[in-house]
């Protein structure tokens, strides 16, 4: 029953480029390169509190800086916590976009997502003063918060922006009458987060997700965590010609590009997913001019979440 | 009273508005919501003005102003600085002014008698200040921060000033300012208090993740629970209009 904290990495190096806020600080940290030390120590660690959940990180080349010039390379060490209300900051800025520009109670939704601490990680800098949260997984149950303002909005959102009449009625359905076995799967992060940390973090998840079913205080909690789906509200990049016939030439590139590598594996193994197009501005960087952000919602059914699981380690270890 | 709002799911009330006894700027673009929140509170007292700053929407955080006149930066556009001047109240000098530090609502804390501004402000700038605000200029720092208009909310009455100002500072700030000064945060622990809110001599404005406690200390340091618009406006009336025919 006790989650067992495994192995323990060393120190941060305090390099500090010039930046304004807090948040930025610790971003700009890990901004160009990093490096995540590796221990394989598999020995029972102290950890501080059981509100530590520690990582076996991998062994990679690294150089270190020592001297306190910027070097570029910055030496980071991620550590994985449950979700405190210390957070909420952190926590918003992540999750501003979530919505595209919809004006909804995102703090309500915040402290969804805070209070739920059985359930849950957000990725931090160990020992960081500053609090800034890198990235934050979790998965809400729809019908345990039905009554939250947040989560109706939510739903309401969900439902006007699907413009594809095959799709809306399975998504009606998720939302209501199977909302007690649906999971928000939601998942957010820095853009430059190691994703190296990725399989962890999902694995994190599913697993706390598990041990919930067994170990919260009543049925009716533990039932709620008897996942069967899981819904992803996300963005990807779509190569604008991609409705038109594509020729034999690969030049024209992929038909999608996934912001978050795992949301591809998800888009393979969904039932199903439609698209729906963002109202706030994009800056497109080059490479990317012949794609189009949109907002993503696909529906994945859990007893495909161990082949996720499988594909997301394999990806993730090969690149 | 002091009312809780948000700009486009931002609680950083006083980034995209500037609230002073004479007049209230809001930035375009918000939801009707939040230019309504202001015209319920204001109408029939101040105008309330939708504008852009050089483009931008952040024009709380761009100028800085009392009942006396208002300073923008260098950056403003003619239309706008002729909007402005069209749309304030006559007695209100609108200034544009050259000064490299741009963001003066950072670098400018004020009310209607004095001012606290960035220590590395130009000289000329000081003086414009003193000119068109009609306030005695101080420059000083706040808990270390030397961007004094964004730690630090005031108006006549009150301020709120930066979390970790130790009391003697205090005690300075509010022996320079002749107002009381409490240290506090705003919109749930966030330091950066003019961003959050903003505030006059009868009525506040904070962003809605501000916790009650916060909004209760607001109340008090600013003196809100009393305040009534008509006060304030009839004191200026008796003060700028000479003789009724």
């Amino acid at each position: 029953m006790p989650r067992k904290p495994t192995g323990h990495s060393s120190r941060l190096l305090p390099v500090r480029p010039l930046t304004f806020s807090p948040f930025a600080r610790s971003v700009a940290r890990v901004a160009t390169a990093y490096m995540v030390k590796h221990h394989a120590r598999d020995a029972m660690q102290h950890s501080a509190g059981d509100e530590f959940k520690k990582l076996k990180k991998v062994e990679r080349q690294s150089e270190s800086s020592e001297d306190e010039e910027f070097d570029g390379v910055v030496q980071a060490d991620f550590a994985f916590f449950d979700p405190k209300p210390d957070d909420f900051h952190g926590l918003k800025t992540l999750l501003q976009s979530y919505l595209d520009n919809k004006e909804w109670d995102l703090s309500g939704f915040v402290n969804l997502i805070l209070e739920q601490t059985t359930v849950g990680t957000v990725v931090k800098l160990e020992d960081d003063e500053e609090n800034g949260v890198f990235s934050i997984i979790t998965a809400l149950n729809l019908e345990r918060y039905k009554d939250h303002k947040c989560i109706t909005e939510l739903k309401e959102f969900l439902l006007s922006i699907c413009l594809e009449k095959d799709k809306i009625g399975n998504l009606r359905s998720l939302l209501g009458d199977k909302a007690h076995d649906v999971g928000l799967l939601v998942s957010q992060r820095v853009v430059n987060l190691p994703p190296e940390l990725l399989p962890h973090l999902y694995d994190a998840l599913f697993d706390e997700i598990a041990w919930a079913t067994e170990d919260e205080p009543t049925e009716e909690l533990r039932n709620s965590f008897w996942f069967k789906f899981y819904i992803v509200v996300s963005k990807i990049y779509k190569h604008k010609n991609a409705s038109q016939k594509r020729s034999s030439s690969t030049d024209e590139g992929d038909a999608f590009i996934y912001v978050k590598p795992e949301e591809e594996i998800l888009h393979k193994l969904s039932m199903w997913s439609f698209l729906f197009p963002l109202q706030t501005q994009q800056v497109a960087a080059h490479e990317l001019k012949n794609y189009q952000l949109n907002g993503i919602v696909m529906a994945v059914k859990a007893e495909d979440i161990s082949s996720f699981r499988q594909q997301l380690h394999t990806l993730i270890n090969e690149s | 009273m002091a009312t809780r709002l948000q700009f486009e799911n931002s609680c950083e009330v006083g980034v995209f508005s500037k609230l002073t006894n004479a007049y209230c700027l809001v930035a375009i673009g918000g939801s009707e919501n939040f230019y309504s929140a202001f015209e319920s509170e204001l109408a029939d007292v101040i105008p309330v003005v939708k504008t852009s700053i050089s483009g931008t929407r952040i024009i709380g955080r761009l100028c800085a102003g009392n009942k006396n006149g208002l300073l923008v930066p260098h950056n403003t556009t003619d239309q706008e600085l002729q909007h402005l001047r069209n749309s304030l109240p006559d007695q209100v000098v609108v200034q544009r002014i050259d000064e490299k530090l741009s963001a003066l609502g950072n670098c400018i804390a004020c009310n209607d008698h004095v001012a606290l501004t960035h220590t590395d402000l130009d000289k000329e700038t000081e003086e414009i200040i003193a000119d068109v605000l009609g306030v005695e200029v101080f420059r000083q720092t706040i808990a270390g921060n030397i961007l004094v208009g964004s730690y630090c909310a005031l108006s006549n009455r009150g301020g709120l000033v930066h979390p970790h100002t130790s009391i003697e500072d205090l005690d300075e700030l509010s022996t320079l300012l002749q107002v009381p000064l409490v240290a506090g945060t705003i919109n749930r622990g966030s330091e950066v208090i003019a961003a959050g809110m903003t505030v006059n001599d009868w009525t506040a404005f904070c962003g809605s993740d501000t916790t009650a406690t916060e909004l209760s200390v607001i109340e008090s340091v600013f003196k809100l629970r009393e305040a009534q618009p008509t006060a304030i406006v009839n004191e200026m009336r008796n003060s700028l209009i000479d003789s009724y025919v």
